[in-house]
């Protein structure tokens, strides 16, 4: 965190109460994740391990859902996991949950190993298949997601809940862009559609999605 | 482009969907548009989200061993601490020559807003009685910081006895992903990295860092730099002020 003392956790407490800190980690009477990383900073294995448990699952469930082979999927957790052990430091609460921090990383490397192996994503095959159930569905069909915490499960439920309200056109510009990596011009190649089309869907999504998401998930700010 | 037109660009730049050149267009605005980096971090919190919407699936086993083991192998980056120190303390040997002109009105100014932002803040109490403290000590030397033409985004409270840089930042979106905000003090024309920092998604920040011993500083600037920091500035200044008082 270099040499200003407000990155840290410990600093929110006196000077001021970062408002992305607390979206996810309200009511939770374990340590909190971003004091997690701090200890990682300090080269704490078993905070590292427990950011694994905490997040294991539902990075790798990302992973898989870019890279589409569980083998590749392993890795790019593997050095996920790797990359925030060794950068644990440059993490910044005030910039958002650590689960975003996670999965920021991992949909970097999985969309790099991707392109790396001159292959697409799987969430292009989804598309090019015609896919209308987008991720949405799936995930709402699983059932109890495999990793812990409560709280995290009812974002999970948010998030699917959200992107069903989209329409289908606007959920897979998103998802084409978000587990694809693909630009607005890709995408409007890949659907055969007006490039001006998906920038509109797109938009429009998004601000929807904002819509319904940032409220709820920051209300137990104050 | 009309300043709708930009904003519009925010939701897609924020999901990485930019074609190269309208994300390079899209960068440059961002620097000088308060409105649209706002823009850009919410829809940045809304992409963090997405990754819940992956199918759940359940990793292998030995993964986590994996990663232990693997972490046992590598120091963090917290050993990079090392070089940075006995950087910023080359600069402790500058010699403080300060720009003095109306140091006393723009000091009672800068304190009155400090307070004000201190009743703002939900701080502790101890927290606020050291921050008091620190603001009233009688050497304190404040800079605004600003864009050319501009008014202050930041204000700066410089203690050289506890040496102690305090900042107050008032209108700053935070800086986008991979990128944070560096604070420099700027000695006999060198940069002095005083930390690196982020503001609120409403554009705020109180910060306490820690200078260096003896640094004697005239001006005091803030770039947009790589996650992490640079040891030297890697962009112009784009908010930059002079400091009064602070002897």
């Amino acid at each position: 965190m270099g040499e200003s003392q407000v990155l840290g956790c410990a600093v929110d407490v006196v000077l001021s109460e970062p408002r992305s800190m607390m979206a996810s980690q309200n009511n939770r009477p374990a340590i909190p994740d971003c004091e997690l990383v701090e200890r990682m900073a300090g080269r704490d294995e078993r905070a590292l391990g427990e950011l694994y448990d905490r997040h294991g699952a539902p990075v790798y469930s990302l992973a898989l859902a870019i890279v589409g082979e569980r083998a590749d999927a392993e890795e790019v957790v593997a050095d996920s996991f790797g990359q925030a052990w060794r950068t644990a430091e440059q993490f910044d609460p005030v910039r958002g949950s650590v689960m975003a921090w996670l999965a920021t990383i991992a949909r970097t490397r999985a969309l790099d190993l991707v392109r790396a192996r001159g292959r697409r994503a799987r969430a292009l095959t989804r598309a090019a298949l015609g896919n209308s159930e987008g991720f949405a569905a799936p995930i709402a069909s699983a059932g109890e997601a495999p990793d812990r915490g409560v709280e995290r499960q009812e974002e999970r439920r948010l998030v699917v809940r959200s992107l069903a309200e989209l329409s289908e056109p606007q959920r897979r510009v998103i998802e084409l862009a978000y587990f694809g990596g693909l630009t607005q011009t890709e995408i409007a190649a890949e659907l055969q559609e007006p490039l001006g089309t998906v920038k509109t869907r797109m938009r429009a999504g998004l601000e929807k999605l904002r819509g319904s998401l940032v409220p709820p998930l920051s209300r137990g700010e104050s | 482009m009309t300043d709708h037109q930009w904003l519009e660009l925010a939701a897609p730049y924020a999901l990485g969907a930019l074609d190269p050149q309208e994300r390079i267009r899209f960068d440059a605005h961002l620097a000088q548009c308060a409105t649209c980096r706002a823009e850009v971090q919410a829809f940045r919190e809304v992409g963090g989200l997405l990754a819940y919407s992956a199918p759940a699936a359940a990793p292998p086993h030995g993964l986590r061993d994996r990663i232990l083991s693997a972490a046992r192998q590598v120091r963090p980056m917290a050993a990079r601490r090392g070089p940075v120190l006995p950087w910023l303390a080359a600069a402790a040997s500058i010699v403080l020559a300060l720009l003095v002109g109306n140091a006393y009105r723009q000091e009672r100014v800068a304190r009155e807003q400090a307070s004000r932002a201190l009743v703002a803040a939900q701080d502790s109490v101890a927290g606020r009685d050291s921050l008091i403290a620190t603001l009233l000590a009688p050497d304190a030397g404040t800079a605004a910081l600003a864009a050319t033409g501009q008014p202050p985004a930041a204000r700066l409270f410089w203690i050289p006895s506890r040496h102690r840089v305090v900042m107050a930042v008032y209108r700053l979106p935070p800086a986008a992903a991979g990128r944070i905000y560096q604070l420099w003090a700027i000695a006999k024309g060198k940069p002095v990295s005083l930390g690196i920092f982020n503001t609120a998604p409403d554009g705020s920040l109180r910060a306490v860092m820690n200078a260096p011993r003896d640094l004697a500083f005239q001006v005091a600037a803030v770039t947009e730099e790589p996650a992490g920091g640079s040891p030297q500035p890697t962009q112009r200044p784009f908010l930059i002020g002079k400091l009064a008082g602070g002897d």
